[in-house]
């Protein structure tokens, strides 16, 4: 995290951007190798069970594995644009983001195939867009700049300004979300992300629990409109005790994950992937890695996630400003909770949701704005602070180091407003 | 407060906040790991063991079941044949779209799509059939879709080319692949061959994973292929006549024999009725599967006379041109033994009067001769020690065939009941009445008397067949070489010619043969016993017992008509003609070899 020695030059165009960055330096590539290692379990996974998928698939034996590589590379593009465009972009990308969410949302419902009683995807060509998956994008880029522009405006507890847009998105999320397309999986991934950027805003737990009250009723009643939704629940109540039918694969998922015992089979010995765990490439995936690498295995990769966890923490630390601060917090909570979700029910603690494993699952949707998002962590993590703001940090501006190397024009505190 | 106080007190804020957020997060992952040490390392047995119950299958590979053939001429044509049909099976649990997939075997095997959408749909089973035996050209197609969770299991069902040929040798398989019948269950265990072992790590759908060393893969040994020796020409021709004659004569069953007296080999068995083997399942009186012509012992009447005449031949007691005075009638135990046929009562007799007129009291007579003149403990013991010894009636034959019976012959020295009349008793047995013997029995020991002595065990099963399409014979051979001498052989071949030409010259002129061919054969007409005791009035059953040769007999053929609606006497007039037709169909066709050659 060596200051740039550019500074001089970039110095002026910093100046004219509304949002203040401090001296690029060099970005976390730790960050970077993680996200490579998760991306190579789910690629060298996907492979190994290709033979096993294409047994009730109908498609040969490399399918799953093309389409995923074709996916990561699209991915490893998105994070590449991320980490390279100025944060003020997203900015003016946000209603442009909102809209193509709205429109998509409606598309699913319109031309979207049912999955599993859920409607999650519209067919683009020989490929299938989530459209879940921008929402979700979309949710977190607005979702940070407002509550940014409330803390600067010192609104950020302030029922109208801040609250009651909050509630807004939350229910027409609700609605389209959960209530059109029936996934509740995303909508609780969705939920989380705003509870933890709201909370990381300082929004008053008080207020936050409001919507907790809200989300709850929402649940409740989403649970008693759709019969689906209600089997999954009951099959959650009662795994064991109805492996042919509902709890069908819930019981297989556990069977892959028990016998995978501590070492796992091995790279190319799981049972389970052929044909008797349904979703294997998908949702079920972590079950298929936990049948061939046993505890070990599982122990390895929580650990990464783990590691991936803490990256994300320090930079929420050390941001150089709010926007980014909650940018990076939503991605955390997002990418955190969807995982927990996904290996949850596969562990049997957790109802079944239809939800993806971050960078491991099979599927090109999830996989490009994951690796957009986390483009943007890459990004900020080139103008985080050197130091962690405590009480007892010295000066008016936690941006500033007190090695003073990484002071730039922001003395004036105008120049650090946004408008 | 400046600007900077609010961001730096919303920074720490924000800082505390995320540490929050992220002990929660480490927690959870915690949390996780413990979970996954409980269910993959505690709990390891215990899911290995449900995963194995799962995956792991133990199957039998079903071993081909042989087939039958049988003789056509000098080529060997097959009569019973395999056909692969299939079974289509569905995994409830692995189906997502019902109706598509319902649309889609309705176009391959037609039906109502409502009842498979209903079979589909079915609960808690992971194995639902949809349909029984489709054709291969189906269960390509069903495959060919890939649909998850759909599946055919071939399984072999028997095919008939010859339609309803045989059918009662043969048996026929059940849904349980095991042999029922016949040839089918005598020898289900060489045609069923040994099922070979499977056990493997299997795909959802059952299908081994690549091969790993826990695997076991034992081949099966297919059942052997098996040559009869049935003629098909002429187990179709035979099937013709008596069908034709149990038509005719309103006979409820009618059995016949044809035998290579020489060998022991079957040419051909036929009963009317009989069934369609394709069908059997359709069958309502399951006595139709039984060969009765092996299973089905009756009171033969007169034709027993031929081995009354071969005994007492044999033992010296009367000669082939012996005569003796016959009383017309012998009161033996107080009871009177007569003549049903009422030809001219006392008077000098020859034994082939004896044949030729079928004289009960003649029979009694030689019976008499082998006690020294009268019936005695050695005449009975005698004529015993014949009947079971050497023509071996009251033992099952070992033909291979299902449900063979023995019939019953009486014991010389022990009464039936307190007040019994052995000596009476021993009298009927002389001309056929008051024991039972199969048709196959007495085919078999009559080619002992016409070969010149040997009994050959009578069978079916020619050899078995390898891939190549050759033969390895196994024949059973001789049982004994007691039955008769050869002077006794010599003497009932020509006294049976005699009873032929005789019976054409008294008006059957259907028995006209050519000159250059033997032929010879008794009639017998027997009272059928009453199962409340005693015997029926007006019915009667026909027998005949005869060959056909050119040098030497070259078939032997036995006869059996229940109770025929014709006029006059049933050996006569319903066994006879039958005996014409077949001896007929024998020479014309050139089964036989004539006189010189």
């Amino acid at each position: 995290m060596r200051p740039s020695s550019q500074y001089q030059s970039r110095r002026g165009s910093r100046l004219n951007n509304n949002l203040e960055m401090p001296r690029k330096h060099k970005p976390d590539y730790i960050l970077l190798v993680l996200i490579i290692l998760l991306l190579s379990i789910g690629l060298v996974v996907i492979y190994s069970i290709g033979p096993g998928l294409s047994v009730n698939s109908g498609v040969g034996t490399n399918y799953f594995i093309n389409r995923q590589m074709v996916s990561v590379f699209l991915g490893v593009i998105g994070f590449g644009i991320a980490a390279f465009m100025p944060l003020k972009y997203w900015h003016k990308l946000e209603r442009p983001l909102i809209i193509l969410a709205a429109f998509s949302a409606l598309m699913v419902r319109v031309l979207g195939q049912e999955v599993n009683g859920a409607y999650r995807w519209i067919q683009i060509g020989g490929f299938s867009f989530q459209a879940d998956e921008l929402i979700k994008f979309a949710l977190l880029i607005w979702l940070a700049g407002f509550l940014a522009n409330n803390i600067k405006a010192g609104t950020i507890a302030d029922f109208k300004k801040t609250l009651l847009p909050i509630i807004t998105a939350l229910f027409i999320l609700g609605i389209v979300v959960a209530g059109v397309e029936s996934d509740l999986g995303t909508t609780a991934v969705m939920m989380a992300m705003m509870a933890a950027m709201a909370f990381v805003a300082s929004v008053p737990l008080k207020k936050i629990a409001i919507f907790g009250g809200i989300v709850v009723v929402c649940v409740i009643l989403a649970v008693a409109t759709s019969s689906y939704r209600q089997q999954r629940v009951a099959t959650y109540l009662h795994q064991s005790q109805d492996c042919q039918n509902s709890g069908y694969q819930t019981c297989q998922a556990l069977i892959a994950v028990g016998s995978g015992g501590i070492l796992g089979l091995g790279l190319g010995n799981s049972v389970q992937a052929y044909g008797y765990l349904p979703e294997s490439a998908n949702d079920s995936i972590f079950a298929i890695y936990a049948e061939k690498f046993g505890f070990l295995g599982t122990t390895i990769l929580l650990a990464i996630f783990a590691a991936l966890f803490v990256r994300l923490k320090n930079i929420v630390e050390r941001c150089p400003n709010n926007f980014s601060r909650l940018l990076v917090t939503g991605i955390l909570a997002w990418l955190s909770f969807q995982a927990f979700l996904n290996i949850g029910a596969m562990i049997g603690v957790l109802p079944l949701k239809g939800i993806t494993l971050p960078f491991i699952s099979y599927g090109g949707t999830s996989i490009m704005f994951v690796m957009a998002a986390l483009g943007i962590v890459f990004h900020i993590s080139r103008y985080t602070t050197y130091t962690v703001p405590t009480k007892n940090t010295e000066g008016d501006d936690y941006d500033n180091s007190h090695n003073g190397r990484r002071l730039r024009g922001s003395r004036n505190p105008a120049t650090s407003s946004r408008n | 407060m400046s600007m900077n106080n609010t961001n730096k007190s919303f920074a720490l804020k924000a800082v505390k906040n995320i540490n929050i957020i992220f002990i929660l997060l480490m927690l959870v992952i915690g949390f996780f790991i413990i979970r996954l040490f409980y269910i993959q390392v505690i709990r390891y047995s215990y899911y290995k063991h449900s995963a194995l119950s799962d995956q792991l299958a133990q199957s039998k590979i079903p071993a081909s079941r042989g087939l039958i053939e049988a003789h056509n001429g000098s080529q060997i044509i097959p009569i019973v044949l395999n056909q692969e049909k299939f079974t289509v099976y569905v995994d409830p649990t692995l189906i997502k779209n019902v109706n598509n997939v319902a649309d889609k075997i309705v176009n391959i095997l037609g039906g109502s799509k409502s009842n498979i959408v209903s079979l589909i749909k079915t609960k808690n089973t992971r194995y639902v059939i949809i349909s029984k035996k489709i054709s291969q050209d189906q269960s390509n197609k069903l495959l060919a879709l890939k649909l998850p969770g759909l599946g055919t299991i071939g399984q072999d069902y028997r095919v008939y080319p010859q339609g309803d040929l045989a059918s009662q040798i043969l048996g026929f398989v059940g849904d349980n692949s095991q042999g029922s019948y016949g040839i089918e269950e005598d020898m289900n265990k060489r045609l069923s061959g040994t099922p070979g072992y499977l056990k493997a790590i299997t795909d959802v759908n059952g299908v081994p994973l690549a091969a790993s060393k826990n695997n076991i893969n034992i081949a099966p040994k297919n059942g052997d292929n098996i040559v009869l020796t049935i003629d098909v020409a002429i187990q179709k021709q035979l099937q013709e006549i008596i069908q034709k004659a149990a038509q005719s004569e309103k006979s409820p069953l009618i059995s016949a024999v044809i035998m290579d007296p020489n060998s022991g080999a079957i040419k051909a068995i036929a009963n009317y009725p009989t069934y369609d083997p394709t069908n059997y399942y359709n069958v309502k009186d399951s006595s139709v599967f039984n060969n009765a012509a092996a299973s089905n012992p009756i009171e033969p009447g007169s034709t027993v006379k031929v081995f009354t005449a071969a005994a007492a031949l044999n033992q010296g007691v009367i000669k082939q041109n012996t005569t003796y005075y016959d009383p017309g009638h012998w009161l033996i135990d107080g009871f009177k033994i007569t003549n049903i046929e009422e030809d001219g009562g006392a008077g000098t007799r020859s034994i082939e009067d004896v044949l030729n007129q079928s004289l009960n009291t003649g029979a009694t007579w030689m019976l008499m001769q082998m006690g020294g003149g009268q019936i005695n403990s050695k005449a009975r013991e005698a004529w015993y020690s014949y009947m079971t010894n050497h023509f071996r009636f009251g033992k099952i034959t070992g033909v291979e065939q299902g449900f063979e019976s023995e019939g019953i012959v009486p014991k010389p020295d022990i009464p039936y009941q307190s007040g019994d009349q052995q000596d009476l008793n021993y009298a009927n047995t002389s001309f056929g009445q008051g024991l039972t013997i199969t048709a196959l029995q007495m085919d078999s020991a009559f080619s002992g008397v016409i070969n010149g002595g040997k009994y050959y065990k009578p069978y079916l099963v020619d050899g078995t067949l390898d891939s190549q399409g050759n033969i390895s014979y196994n024949h059973p051979g001789v049982v004994s070489n007691n039955v008769v001498n050869a002077g006794t052989s010599k003497s009932i071949i020509s006294l049976l010619q005699q009873v032929v030409i005789k019976h054409y010259q008294s008006g059957f002129a259907y028995l006209n043969f050519p000159s250059n061919y033997i032929v010879g054969g008794k009639t017998g007409t027997a009272q059928v016993a009453n199962p409340k005791g005693g015997y029926l009035e007006n019915e009667y059953n026909g027998t005949y017992l005869g060959f056909v040769g050119g040098n030497k007999p070259q078939y032997a053929i036995a006869i059996y008509v229940t109770t025929p609606k014709v006029s006059g006497y049933a050996g006569s007039y319903g066994a006879q003609p039958i005996f014409g037709s077949i001896a007929h169909m024998l020479i014309n066709e050139s089964y036989v070899s004539p006189i010189g050659n």
